[in-house]
């Protein structure tokens, strides 16, 4: 389209049309005063603040709501428009309190800025305070809404961005104020305390609580957060060498732009939590001659590893030593943490964390797709046809995709949700299908089948890119769909709305731990995988299968090898050729032995089979099921090596306990669950002695006969980028994007001719009801706490809110067994059993339980069984067979 | 004497609701419907519009509270709306508005307990050549004095 011309402080400027002059001085570098205008939110015009004249028709106009048009001449700072400004700032001054000196805003109020700017002090007008009660029940935001300039940031970030609803305007005149439904704290509403608000509102209306700190941030620096996946571009204010304030860093190019969640935003406390390990330590033996953990030198902490581990892999052999590295460290040191596993000691015994969430299943996509399918950038589900959310619940588990996902949704994409729970997604959903916990594989074959009759699938890109298509139909055809709909909950006429929706349409899946820990987990993926196919959903944008990470660098950990059976970049070590590459990498004989899985590793503790185990940054006590048993494998250990940044069970077992660092406090990458590489560097030091990890690692691999040190993140960098070719990309600064190659064709790289094959048909039978536990407990988290709950849980303000993790049932099954919300009951499986207080909810059907993960040292552990995710027979981690009694 | 507010008609409400579920700019006609027929927007019916509007409570609140129109509370039987505007304030509507709150004893925005009467004010009725003027319900009242408005709140109270 044509641009526009235009004049702007005498600088001849050119723009599209439907620019704003605000928009179009900022991109030529002249700055317009504002307070109600932010780039990412609908201009909205309250504050007039933006002032500009109109040299030709004299008219004063706000800038940020009016577009450019041709020939304009505009002028942005005469002394009229200046006059103009001040009074408006000085009538927003009028009606506000005197509390500037001890505003909790600090040096981010905008308003005070701008006051100052203008050089505006007293304003010789009437004062005229608005005074509204302050509301700081909560422990994470303080409302002073007589500060309020009713610019209506917050509720547009609460609504346009984060897509919650908890605010708008109330009232109308002097009385008018954002407000929660029904005028309620921020507590009692649906308000998830992401905190977005906070970041945006220009003045102390709204500011965070911190309760151990008062003032500003001396400085603020670049950092990226290191709870979920998703790897939030983070701006870090610290003050003394503390970590007071975290902010979105807003960055154009940042997966999450304006907002954060709560855990981003308000749970960092942790970093600053006494229980932060500040120098290695030893079990000596004190008074009384008992053993007490006690500070040594780094010397001789790391002496005593290498020495044992040495020792024992001269004794037992170098299978009887296992390493679990960790899917919140970076690629940098999982990189290394393998490379000593595997070069130094020996072993494939080596994994991490992100077992935990299933995240090794993904590998089966990797396998069929030659490594082609990995996740794009969320944004691209902007554009998608049809979106299928499967066993996720992103509202909880990774905020920002959620807010994509709603964004997405309010313009009109089709979202399906299938899921037991009626999740907060659902209100935005086209259609939600509550199938029965564990059936999703059988849905997915019914909707294949469907589409197959119908012909409403896509022949021309089977033809090209897949094969077996032949011998899929046939088994599709002997599906029996009346067993589908017995099975799943579901109705014929859900199933067909469903193939509606779907015919002709390229598919994204977001993917989450509803399918990766449940007990079919492998084969429902083979199915979706199935069903890209037939759609023709696979090699464009906005189409394809997003596996939803859990943990921040959960997929960084698997690409750099810190899992038994793939070498860095994902190379399968059962082929020859792969290890034969990295034999040549690295200069040493790879063992073709498959290691030992997280789940393995502690049954073969159990059972004497290992005899050391290096942990680093994971807490194998609170992530697994039947903790108890856990606990006696790792005791059962003759060497044991902890190394973490909070005190916790696991360290009072530990031989020698390594203080690590948080990601704050160091260099290095995570890769998100797009496959986004980020670099950080640390915005303050680790606390005490504590040394970065790959620190750590360096001086322990020099000690264990590593020919030279590395000494520089930078230097583990140049190695990986050299040697894996996915990380190419990878730098210290920006962005970079994880490069798959695939040999497929539908992937479209030069040369690739291979079809990508169908998946078995597999069919699942009717689950036997069992009498002695009728309910179904599903167990998921919630937004407060990430994974297990280390960190979260060691944060102040987490701790202050006290979320307790009521178990949701259904209000008919509480009616019959007569519990009222708040109730105490008990929740016991064939595993063990838990105390919980009960909530009632419509959110969850008759029959099922939900059981928030985390609280409570992640006591929910207890109700499953400590089986191997990664079996094909497993029963998964998901779901498990419950009663309920009342305390 | 009935002090509690008129009992809601939920299944009425209900209906209202379904009526216009998913309608396009269908919220205020809506609003008007349940205003009209309970006299107020129960605050406990917010929830319920807003999930078959498909938008968030919060801004069913704030269309609510944004129009004079709507109330959130149960009103009296009888809204008396007192003129504040110039040309009543000129002729006396402030002695006007005192003497209402003495004969009622309630105070602006307020309800009787026995859900009778509700005491408001209003900027200006459109009537200033009759000023001072109120109204009650539909009905208008002007040319005001101590006498006639004693009179005129005599016939409701009776009623
Ligand atoms: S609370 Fe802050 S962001 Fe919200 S309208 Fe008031 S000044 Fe603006
Ligand atoms: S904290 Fe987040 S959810 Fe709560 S009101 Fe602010 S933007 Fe909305
Ligand atoms: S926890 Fe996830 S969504 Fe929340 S701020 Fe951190 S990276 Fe973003
Ligand atoms: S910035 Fe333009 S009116 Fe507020
Ligand atoms: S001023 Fe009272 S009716 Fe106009």
């Amino acid at each position: 389209m044509d641009k526009i011309v235009l004049t702007i402080d005498n600088k001849r400027i050119s723009c599209p049309p439907g620019t704003s002059i605000l928009q179009a001085a900022t991109q030529n570098d002249i700055k317009i005063p504002h307070l109600c205008y932010h780039p990412d939110l609908k201009p909205f015009g309250a504050c007039r603040l933006c002032l500009v004249e109109d040299e030709q028709s004299g008219r004063l106009m706000a800038s940020c709501v009016t577009p450019v048009a041709p020939d304009m001449t505009i002028q942005t700072d005469t002394p009229r428009i200046i006059s103009h400004r001040r009074n408006i700032v000085r009538l927003m001054i009028a009606e506000h309190p005197e509390s500037c000196i001890v505003c909790s805003k600090g040096n981010r109020c905008q308003l005070r800025w701008v006051a100052a700017q203008m050089g505006i002090g007293e304003t010789n007008l009437y004062a005229m305070p608005n005074y509204k009660p302050l509301e700081q029940a909560n422990p994470f935001i303080i409302r002073d809404l007589s500060k309020c300039i009713l610019c209506g940031k917050c509720i547009r970030a609460d609504h346009e961005l984060v897509a919650v609803g908890a605010i708008d305007y109330n009232s109308r005149g002097f009385a008018s104020r954002p407000a929660t439904v029904h005028e309620q704290g921020l507590e009692q509403s649906n308000c998830t305390f992401c905190g977005t608000c906070v970041s945006l509102c220009p003045t102390g209306a709204l500011s965070a609580k911190n309760s151990r700190y008062v003032g500003s941030p001396a400085e603020e620096s670049f950092s990226i957060c290191g709870f979920c996946g998703v790897g939030c571009s983070l701006a870090m204010g610290q003050s003394a060498n503390k970590v007071i304030d975290v902010n979105p860093a807003h960055l154009t190019e940042s997966v999450n732009k304006a907002t954060l969640c709560v855990r981003g935003h308000f749970a960092h406390d942790f970093l600053n939590s006494r229980r932060r390990i500040i120098a290695p330590m030893m079990p000596k033996k004190g008074e009384g001659e008992t053993l007490q953990m006690t500070p040594v030198a780094w010397d001789e902490a790391l002496d005593q590893v290498a020495e044992r581990l040495r020792h024992i892999r001269d004794e037992s052999g170098p299978q009887s030593i296992a390493f679990v590295g960790s899917s919140k460290c970076s690629n940098e040191e999982n990189y290394l943490f393998q490379k000593i596993a595997r070069v130094l000691i020996g072993t494939n015994n080596v994994d991490n964390g992100g077992y935990v969430s299933g995240q090794f299943l993904s590998t089966i996509l990797d396998q069929k797709t030659g490594g082609g399918c990995r996740p794009s950038p969320v944004s691209d589900l902007e554009k998608a046809d049809v979106i299928v959310v499967l066993g996720a619940d992103p509202n909880h588990s990774l905020p920002v995709v959620s807010y994509y996902l709603k964004r997405i949704a309010k313009n009109g994409v089709p979202l399906i949700v299938v899921d037991p729970r009626k999740t907060e997604l659902v209100s935005f959903a086209s259609l939600w299908l509550p199938v029965k916990p564990q059936t999703d594989l059988e849905l997915i074959n019914a909707l294949a089948a469907l589409l197959h009759e119908t012909n409403a699938y896509d022949s021309e890109f089977i033809d090209h890119y897949a094969e077996g298509f032949s011998l899929f139909t046939y088994a599709l055809s002997s599906l029996d769909v009346d067993k589908v709909c017995r099975m799943t909950g579901l109705e014929m006429k859900d199933l067909n709305a469903t193939t509606a929706l779907l015919e002709e349409k390229r598919l994204a899946f977001v993917i989450g731990h509803g399918i990766l820990q449940q007990r079919y987990g492998t084969h429902t993926l083979g199915a979706i995988l199935n069903l890209s196919l037939m759609t023709g959903s696979l090699g464009a944008e906005g189409a394809g299968i997003y596996i939803l990470a859990r943990e921040n660098n959960q997929s960084g950990a698997m690409d750099m090898g810190t899992v038994p059976n793939l070498l860095p970049g994902r190379m399968p070590l059962a082929e020859d050729s792969a290890r034969k590459t990295w034999e040549k990498n690295w200069g040493v004989k790879i063992s073709p032995d498959p290691g030992l899985n997280l789940g393995r590793v502690i049954k073969a503790a159990e059972s004497g089979q290992i005899k050391a185990l290096y942990i680093m940054g994971e807490n194998p006590l609170r992530s697994l099921p039947q903790p108890q048993r856990v606990k006696a494998a790792l005791a059962n250990l003759d060497f044991f090596v902890v190394q973490d940044i909070l005190d916790s069970e696991i360290v009072k077992l530990a031989d020698v306990v390594l203080p690590g660092a948080a990601a704050s406090e160091k260099s290095g990458s995570f890769t998100n669950l797009e496959g986004r590489i980020q670099g950080f560097s640390p915005v303050v030091s680790p606390p005490g002695k504590a040394k970065p990890d790959w620190e750590i690692l360096d001086l322990l691999a020099k000690r264990l006969g590593a020919a030279e040190a590395y000494g520089t993140v930078e230097k583990i960098r140049e190695e990986i980028r050299h040697l894996v070719p996915a990380y190419a990309d990878m730098n210290g600064r920006g962005p970079g994007w994880v490069k798959t190659s695939s040999p497929m064709a539908v992937f479209g790289a030069a040369g690739a001719r291979e079809k990508i094959s169908f998946s078995p048909v597999v069919s699942t039978a009717d689950e036997p009801a069992d009498s002695d536990y009728p309910f179904t407990a599903i167990l998921g988290s919630l937004r407060y706490h990430l994974g297990s709950g280390t960190r979260t849980s060691a944060s102040d303000r987490i701790r202050e809110f006290d979320y307790g993790g009521e178990v949701d049932i259904s209000v008919a099954d509480a009616d019959k067994l007569k519990l009222k919300d708040g109730d105490a009951v008990r929740i016991e499986t064939r595993w063990g059993e838990i105390k919980r207080k009960i909530g009632r909810s419509n959110r969850i059907e008759p029959g099922q339980l939900f059981v928030p993960l985390a609280v409570n040292a992640n006591d929910a552990m207890n109700l499953i069984d400590l089986n191997d995710l990664a079996d094909p027979n497993t029963t998964g981690w998901k779901t498990c067979a419950a009663k309920i009694t009342k305390v | 004497m009935n002090m509690k507010p008129p009992e809601i008609d939920w299944d009425r409400i209900h209906e209202i609701i379904e009526k216009h579920k998913g309608v396009k700019w269908g919220l205020i006609p809506l609003l008007q419907e349940v205003q009209e027929h309970t006299g107020y927007i129960p605050p406990e019916s917010i929830e319920l519009i807003a999930e078959a509007m498909n938008l968030y409570p919060s801004e069913v609140q704030g269309v609510i509270t944004f129009y004079a129109g709507f109330a959130l509370k149960p009103k009296g039987k009888y809204v008396l709306r007192v003129c504040r505007g110039t040309a009543c304030h000129v002729k006396g509507g402030r002695s006007v508005l005192r003497l209402m709150q003495k004969e009622l004893n309630l105070k602006e925005g307020e309800t009787s307990s026995d859900y009778q009467f509700t005491l408001e004010t209003v900027a200006c009725l459109g009537a200033c050549f009759l000023a001072p003027t109120m109204m009650i319900n539909r009905d208008y009242f002007g040319k005001l004095s101590p006498t006639k408005v004693s009179s005129v709140l005599g016939e409701y109270q009776k009623k």
